[in-house]
């Protein structure tokens, strides 16, 4: 495997020691380095014009990372490779990379529908099915054949979702009844209900009033103890106060002036916000550039 | 981008260096009390340190209003955190020279022991070097200059070592005793001022590099800057 | 109240009087169209309403208007309705997910499909009766049978079904097919369990209001056969005609009573098609909250 040609700061032994959480014995109690995937220069582009350009790292097992930068960087791109939903997309190609769990993603014979049972997704803005608040959160078990005890799914991934006690006692309502922060959180139960490994999440919050925000935000806290979670934010202080692990997009402009994203620097995210290693990451996370 | 964060950032840096230069002059002060037996100019120096104390809980309230406000990261974090650690020194470097000077009104009275007297216009004298230094360092961001206060600060240290020796062999005599004793109190303020500064080089240090080391640890015999 | 500046009463006056004109064109215009519409309504009602009886609704045709019925041609246009709907339908629908759901829209026939579509819309309907005769009466031995006319009608109406199918699709909204894919649905799965359901009011409006015009058609129907003199109760494959048509032979004739018959038909008519678009808007609006 050649090195990519591009490394951003990698992380130090002492930061990757912080990652793993020991007990007062010292013995590690939290298999938090587990590597989920590992993104080996990944590449993006749209009929041919370069959206992501020469991606590499490793996301780790019940952490939440987070994808950060200027719009346009590239990270609600990057962050749909994970989930073959580029693959929606006329046009769209991928150069390089992803391998969950030691596998490539994008290898010959692999089924987006697999894929998708194990990584889940949640969109910025909430989009529940125009059904019941049941017939939302029942959908993907049903499609994928899970029917096994389909009430005590819904509601295992209602209680989860942190909504249960809200709504428990009307699931036949409809889901577009809810207010916009039950909205998202029911979106998030729904992806709960197929039981998937990683979460992934683009701007899950900045459709929402800044209750419903926080709401989002433990729930991420509370999440990531069975889940891997990975959030796009264009909110810094967001990522600070969620994030275990920040990567930082910027754009860089190519010889015929076109404008594709990058990775600057990833890191241990209280090392982004106090010490980060490369000057445009310090510009973007202190405000001095736009 | 940001301009009222820069802004704000800078007023509080130059209102700090002031405080600075205003600790400077109650050292000065204490030192010159001291030396001409003037207890006149020992109640000046007692009187201005309301000012040092204005500017203190000035910036104080200025970077917790900041903090609040702006949420910095970074290196404009890192540099709020010095500042705020950096006033605090410099406001109990004033509270010593306020003890120096307090002492003075004290024992002026006494006839002083002229080779202790010559000492501690030692010991003051790199107590201003040292000030000055760590505020320059400050300023410019210099880990070289804020390194080298170590040293300084070891000579403080020494004189403040031999102050014990010479008041031990001062005499008999209960004023020059009592003088003596007093004395001692005054070498460990100028010791402790010197401690500070080498703290704010610390900060200096901290802010350049992020990561915040002792250059001198009190517990372990040897010296840990490298 | 006094500190109102002049100019700004001036502007106010300025822009009434154009908006007050406006107003009043829009007025006339509906008025005429209206007018004219109730009017030609409410002679053919008045004319044909005393006929409205059992005679009218279950006699067979005769020589003598007193007891000309026109239930040959009511069963006909029901069992038309009844096929065009059983036809339409399914193909229509079946279209429109091929061309929204799963066509690749850069491809070379994909595009002539879709011009294709636009343009039989536009068809007059008296070709589609060309046509009938020429491929499915002659060419395709059927004669000249209910069937033929039902496939005729199928024809004449099946572009609006899909346009209509079409509307209703794109209207699903695209985030809610993202979410549905991202849960692992397959492609059919999401057209089936999330698109098509909502689709459903868009695809039944459209497919009512074709009916209603398939239903009002005279001009193929003649030329696919439909027969100026049919007493017995039509069947799939035996002669046969229908209300416009009826309607249309029972005018022809000279006695005035025959008129009046002719009338009664045409109120018949109209009540069926009244009845079709009110299911059309019930469907409509019940299902519209939904988003």
């Amino acid at each position: 495997m050649a090195e990519p040609s591009n490394t951003p700061a990698t992380i130090s032994e002492v930061s990757l020691e912080k990652l793993v959480q020991r007990d007062d014995r010292g013995r590690p109690s939290r298999a938090a380095q587990n590597v989920v995937f590992e993104v080996q220069n990944l590449g993006v582009s749209y009929d041919g014009s370069p959206a992501l350009k020469d991606v590499s790292l490793e996301i780790y097992q019940n952490c939440v990372t987070a994808f950060i930068g200027p719009s346009g960087c590239g990270k609600s791109t990057f962050i749909r490779c994970f989930n073959h939903l580029n693959a929606l997309i006329p046009g769209a190609r991928i150069q390089g990379k992803i391998l969950y769990h030691e596998q490539d993603l994008y290898g010959p014979g692999v089924d987006p529908v697999e894929v998708r049972k194990r990584i889940g997704m949640v969109f910025q803005k909430p989009n529940p099915f125009p059904k019941s608040i049941y017939d939302n959160v029942a959908f993907g078990p049903r499609v994928l054949g899970m029917t096994g005890d389909l009430d005590g799914r819904v509601e295992r991934a209602l209680q989860q979702a942190a909504l249960w006690d809200e709504v428990g006692h009307r699931l036949k309502s409809s889901a577009l009844s809810l207010s916009g922060g039950q909205q998202q959180r029911l979106c998030i139960a729904r992806c709960l209900a197929v039981e998937p490994e990683v979460i992934l999440m683009d701007e899950p919050a900045s459709a929402l009033d800044p209750i419903a925000t926080t709401r989002i935000e433990d729930l991420m806290h509370e999440l990531k103890a069975e889940y891997t979670i990975v959030v796009v934010t264009h909110n810094m202080q967001q990522a600070a106060r969620v994030a275990d692990m920040t990567a930082f997009f910027s754009i860089e402009r190519g010889e015929e002036n076109e404008r594709s994203g990058i990775l600057v620097e990833y890191d241990l995210t209280e090392k982004i916000f106090t010490q980060p290693s490369d000057k445009r990451t310090e510009d973007y996370v202190t405000g001095r550039f736009g | 981008m940001r301009a009222t964060l820069q802004e704000e950032l800078d007023t509080l840096q130059s209102t700090l260096l002031e405080e600075g230069e205003l600790v400077l002059r109650a050292l000065r002060g204490s030192m010159e009390a001291l030396e001409n037996r003037d207890p006149e100019l020992a109640d000046e120096v007692i009187a201005f340190d309301d000012e040092v104390d204005r500017q203190y809980v000035g910036i104080e309230e200025n970077i917790a209003s900041l903090l609040a406000r702006q949420a910095p990261a970074a290196g404009d974090l890192r540099l709020v955190l010095a500042m705020l650690h950096t006033n605090l020194h410099l406001e109990r470097m004033a509270d010593y020279c306020v003890t120096i000077a307090k002492l003075t009104k004290l024992v002026y009275g006494i006839t002083p022991d002229q080779r202790m007297m010559v000492a501690f216009q030692e010991m003051g004298a790199r107590c201003e070097e040292m000030i000055r230094a760590a505020l320059q360092s400050f300023a410019n961001r210099d880990v070289a200059v804020a390194e080298s206060l170590v040293e300084l600060d070891e000579l403080v240290d020494r004189g403040n070592r031999r102050v014990m020796g010479h008041v031990l062999s001062l005499g008999s005599n209960p004023a020059i005793r009592e003088w003596g004793l007093r004395m001692i109190v005054v070498s460990r303020c100028l010791e402790r001022i010197g401690d500070h500064a080498v703290d704010i080089g610390e900060q200096t240090a901290y802010l350049v590099t992020g990561e915040f080391r002792e250059f001198t640890d009190a517990s372990n015999a040897e010296r840990l800057d490298s | 109240m006094s500190a109102v500046p002049g100019a700004l009463r001036g502007e106010r006056r300025r822009g009434r009087v154009s908006g007050v004109l406006f107003h009043g064109f829009l007025l006339f215009s509906l008025a005429l169209g209206i007018g004219t519409l109730v009017a030609l309504l409410a002679q053919v009602v008045i004319k044909g309403w005393s006929n409205v009886d059992a005679v009218l609704l279950f006699e067979p045709p005769s020589a003598d208007p007193a007891i000309a019925g026109a239930r040959p041609a009511i069963l006909a246009t029901i069992y038309l309705g009844l096929l065009v709907i059983a036809l339409t339908v399914p193909i229509g629908v079946a279209t429109a997910i091929y061309l929204e759901e799963y066509a690749d829209k850069d491809r070379w026939y994909n595009r002539l499909l879709e011009v294709n579509i636009q343009n039989l819309a536009a068809v007059p309907s008296i070709v589609y009766g060309l046509l009938g005769a020429a491929f499915l009466v002659r060419g395709l031995g059927l004669g000249r049978v209910l069937l033929a006319g039902a496939f005729i009608l199928t024809l004449l109406v099946l572009p609006t079904v899909i346009i209509a199918a079409r509307e209703g699709i794109r209207a699903v909204p695209g985030s809610i097919r993202e979410a549905a894919y991202a849960l692992g649905a397959t492609r059919w799965q999401v057209v089936w369990r999330q698109v098509l359901p909502a689709a459903t009011p868009g695809i039944a409006t459209g497919s009512i209001l074709a009916l209603s015009r398939a239903l009002g058609e005279t001009a193929p129907l003649l030329l696919v056969g439909a027969l100026t003199y049919v007493s017995f109760n039509p069947t799939l494959l035996g002669d046969f005609t229908a209300l416009p048509v009826q309607i249309f032979q029972y005018i022809q004739r000279p006695q005035e009573a025959f008129k009046t018959v002719a009338a009664a038909g045409m109120v018949v008519l109209l009540v069926i098609l009244l009845l079709l678009n009110s299911v059309a808007i019930w469907l409509r609006n019940r299902y519209q909250t939904k988003w």
